[in-house]
């Protein structure tokens, strides 16, 4: 494929405040690690990523890994701009990893390297079949536990990545770490490989709970660094700017 | 000085005049609050049939409610973001309804901020009115810095969607620094109190 020089080509969120901050969008068929301690917002987000995506008429696939999605689907926010047709015209599509293990014969604790490849490949085909132009693995810490070294988890997601690029695929994956956790992965792997990093956290100041969201880093485009506090809203996720006067009072 | 007080009809006159998408700074005496309310609930913002997202952290909305029912103005299209109810009462999340929104305190900026950008997103009507009433109360909970970011973010914000911002200040509360502060994010002022 001829590499176009300058800007790439957006996979725009619709996530107004989150594209404002990436200058647009996500360079498309990028992987983005969205990354945050329980409760910080991450299923909510990457799920909206994947309701506009399919409104807009890019297929999108919600690989669940730690619920069932019939579970999850259950405990959705309220959207005004969701819609079950989506999901009925095979728009928007949930399959549950576990399911995939199964059928792939992988019941073993720890995946092998065939095994890895194997599984790869098996999300690479349902992204081909499917026409997926948008993928979330929530969480992919999940999957991560089933590989337990650290090269282990660095060959499955550079492959991944890199099968999933091939595909024009753009690609959240879902990472979980704890609240003191000074790294952005529970691996310390996923965040160096990773195209993106999207941290959500929870945030006190004089007392006051905030949930904040910070992009530290998105390959192939400029982008705000500073921290959003963000609320989640039958009306989608909303941002605005941390104030700095009052976050040392 | 004068003791001239603008009336409800005069306030909602010199409203009218500005352009949409406004900024306005409107200076008050404590005596004449109910005649800016009438003035800009009733007599501009209904009477033009605007959403108003009125954000209060001076008295409680339900309080700010029996006055509107009391001067028999129509409250269908007023939504409120109540900074004040939770710290002073307890106020829970379960008093919260279509037209109250409760904002935990004065200082989460943030959070007002966020509230005010759910209710602008849900409103239908092409034209949205944002009062905040008042900045000297913000500043009783608020260092200036904060509050003088919170202004800008939130004015420019609001101009992008094409709201109309009203700010409320007390000119016996005032000081020439939230003056300043005020004057430097609106595009008019309007002053409605003695020192008009
Ligand atoms: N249906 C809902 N209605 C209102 N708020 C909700 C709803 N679902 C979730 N929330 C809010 O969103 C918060 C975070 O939800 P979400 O599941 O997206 O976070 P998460 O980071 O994926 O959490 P986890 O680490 O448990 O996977 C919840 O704690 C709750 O405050
Ligand atoms: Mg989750």
């Amino acid at each position: 494929m001829p590499l176009k020089t300058g800007e790439r080509d957006r996979c725009a969120t619709g996530l107004e405040g989150l594209d404002t901050i990436l200058y647009g969008g996500i360079p498309r068929s990028n992987t983005v690690l969205l990354t945050g301690s329980c409760g910080t917002g991450k299923t909510s987000l990457a799920l909206e990523f994947l309701i506009h995506g399919a409104q807009k008429g890019e297929n999108s696939l919600f690989v669940s890994v730690t619920e069932n999605s019939e579970k999850l689907l259950a405990n959705i926010i309220p959207y005004k701009f969701f819609d079950k047709s989506l999901i009925k015209s095979g728009r928007l599509v949930f399959v549950d990893l576990p399911i995939m293990y199964e059928r792939l014969g992988m019941t073993k604790a720890e995946l092998s390297m065939e095994e890895i490849d194997l599984l790869v490949a098996a999300i690479s085909d349902l992204v081909t079949e499917l026409g997926t132009k948008r993928l979330v693995i929530d969480s992919i810490t999940s999957v991560c536990y089933k590989l337990k070294t650290s090269e282990k988890i660095r060959d499955f997601i550079l492959k991944l990545g890199k099968s999933l690029s091939d595909l024009n695929c753009t690609t959240i994956l879902v990472g979980e770490v704890s609240a003191e956790s000074t790294s952005y992965s529970s691996f310390g792997v996923e965040e160096a490989i990773a195209d993106g990093i999207v941290l959500m956290a929870n945030m006190e100041r004089r007392g006051d709970l905030l949930r904040t969201l910070q992009v530290i880093k998105m390959r192939g485009t400029m982008h705000s660094r500073a921290k959003y506090v963000l609320d989640l809203t039958p009306m989608g996720v909303l941002l605005v700017p941390l104030l700095k006067g009052g976050s040392t009072a | 000085m004068t003791l001239d007080q603008m009336g409800p009809q005069k306030i909602a006159a010199e409203l009218s005049e500005m352009p949409p998408a406004s900024a306005i700074s409107l200076q008050m005496s404590v005596d004449n609050y109910l005649d800016v309310i009438r003035g800009v609930l009733d007599l501009f913002a209904n009477k033009k049939g605007m959403d108003t997202i009125y954000v209060t952290a001076t008295i409680s909305s339900e309080a700010i409610k029996r006055v509107l029912q009391a001067l028999d103005i129509d409250t269908s299209r007023i939504y409120f973001v109540d900074c004040i109810s939770h710290i002073m009462m307890g106020a829970s999340a379960a008093q919260q309804d279509d037209h109250t929104t409760l904002v935990e305190s004065p200082t989460m900026l943030e959070n007002l901020m966020l509230k005010v950008e759910y209710l602008i997103r849900r409103s239908q009507s092409k034209d949205k009115l944002v009062v905040i009433d008042s900045i000297n109360s913000l500043a009783i909970h608020n260092n200036n810095w904060i509050l003088s970011e919170f202004l800008h973010i939130l004015v420019s914000g609001l101009r992008s969607r094409e709201a109309f911002t009203i700010i409320l200040s007390v000119e016996e509360h005032s000081t020439p620094e939230i003056n300043n502060m005020v004057n430097l994010v609106c595009d008019h002022g309007i002053r409605a109190g003695k020192e008009g």
